[in-house]
């Protein structure tokens, strides 16, 4: 069985936080770039109002629906954290 | 700030806002009823008939919907119902949450009594919409997630309230056709009839105590704080909106590729149309009371 990992250095998250980082850029094209640690909610890249197509975008991208009953919003404080929270084992799926 | 939600230096709104308070009390103890009595739950409802009624269905009108079958939209429809309500159980934890934070306390002491009324039927309606949802399919999971609201920490009870009465004003759209409806099965009928009787109450109330918040806010708050409500309070009602078009309810009903219909959904002239019979009578509701200065609501984002 392959390992899981929350290290953000694998290839696999590579892909995801491509993908977060593309999607969150897309919202916010004054943006050239978002830090992988930026906090994301301070920042207002994201809030209660665009959570909802974020959260959407994720499940379509895993594959998986994600259940908020077990989440907080400290888990998309950060690209990376967004990244190891949803996406560490998806390429293991 | 002044002791409680009503008073201001007159002391006049103070005695129209316990009047209105009085009645509703009188109101709510003659329409009194026992939920866990009056309903009656078939085993099972039969699953190709019409669940909402096809008018408030999400793909109304959409050049999505118009390449389904009438059984491929009866699906929907069953799904849609269920999200419906399972919004409901979700909205009523978010009401109760707010109402029991501020019950007896100095600045509610007025409306505390009401509250009552208000706490005590709302976990009413949360058991029997649960209780359908558990019955006859499941309850779709909450997708809102509370991160800071617009940061004015004076506005806190009116966005508070503001929320509560566009949560009830849009829940009673459906209620109030679906419970009618004699397409859709007796229980759905009743369900929706039942509820929009109590609804009613509530947004009386809720209309009163956001006009008044209001009021006093215009006293302490600048321009550009007000502005800032407002696009505050239409997000919200955006968001409120598009929360009925969910991908999982089109997976449900058996449609392919449920992400894209809701992206179709969203980006779909027709769901303009349904935007407004949604939020027609709060937005004119926002206008009236000076709250908005239009009633022009932010486009979905289809993305
Ligand atoms: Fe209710
Ligand atoms: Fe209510």
């Amino acid at each position: 069985m392959p390992e899981l990992t929350n290290e953000p250095t694998t290839a696999t998250n590579t892909v995801g936080i491509a993908f977060i980082v593309d999607y969150l850029l897309t919202k916010r094209p004054d943006l050239d770039s978002i830090d992988p640690d930026l906090d994301l909610i301070e920042s207002r890249v994201l809030d209660s109002l665009g959570f909802v197509n974020f959260l959407y975008a994720l499940e379509e991208h895993t594959g998986r629906e994600i259940s908020l009953d077990q989440v907080s919003p400290e888990d998309f404080r950060t690209v990376n954290r967004i990244a190891a929270r949803f996406l560490h084992d998806v390429a293991n799926d | 700030m002044p002791p409680d939600l009503a008073a201001d230096a007159t002391g006049a709104t103070d005695e129209r806002f316990k009047t209105v308070l009085d009645r509703l009390i009188t109101m709510s103890q003659r329409d009194y009823y026992d939920p866990y009595t009056l309903f009656d739950w078939p085993e099972s409802l039969p699953e190709d008939a019409w669940w909402m009624s096809p008018e408030l269905l999400t793909l109304h009108n959409t050049e999505y919907g118009k390449t389904l079958t009438e059984k491929q939209l009866r699906a929907v429809s069953r799904w849609e119902s269920l999200n419906f309500y399972s919004l409901n159980v979700h909205g009523i934890r978010e009401l109760l949450t707010e109402m029991i934070a501020r019950i007896h306390t100095d600045e509610f002491a007025l409306p505390s009594e009401y509250f009552h009324h208000v706490i005590g039927e709302e976990n009413e309606h949360m058991w029997f919409f649960a209780k359908f949802c558990l019955n006859y399919g499941r309850i779709y999971p909450n997708r809102a997630m509370a991160f800071a609201g617009p940061g004015i920490p004076e506005a806190d009870h009116f966005l508070v309230f503001s929320r509560l009465l566009i949560f009830e004003e849009i829940v009673d759209v459906f209620n109030q056709k679906m419970g009618v409806d004699d397409r859709l099965h007796p229980t759905i009928q009743q369900v929706n009839q039942v509820h929009h009787q109590d609804e009613s109450r509530h947004i009386a109330f809720g209309r009163q105590a956001v006009a008044l918040l209001h009021a006093r806010l215009r006293d302490t708050l600048g321009q550009g704080e007000l502005a800032e409500l407002e696009r505050y309070l239409k997000q919200y009602m955006r968001s409120s909106v598009d929360s009925m078009v969910s991908p999982a309810v089109y997976r449900d009903a058996g449609l392919p590729e449920p992400y894209q219909v809701r992206r179709a959904v969203l980006a779909d002239p027709a769901h303009e149309d349904y935007t407004r019979t949604v939020l027609r009578r709060s937005v004119s509701f926002m206008v009236n009371e000076k709250i908005f200065s239009d009633d022009r609501i932010p486009p979905a984002c289809p993305n």
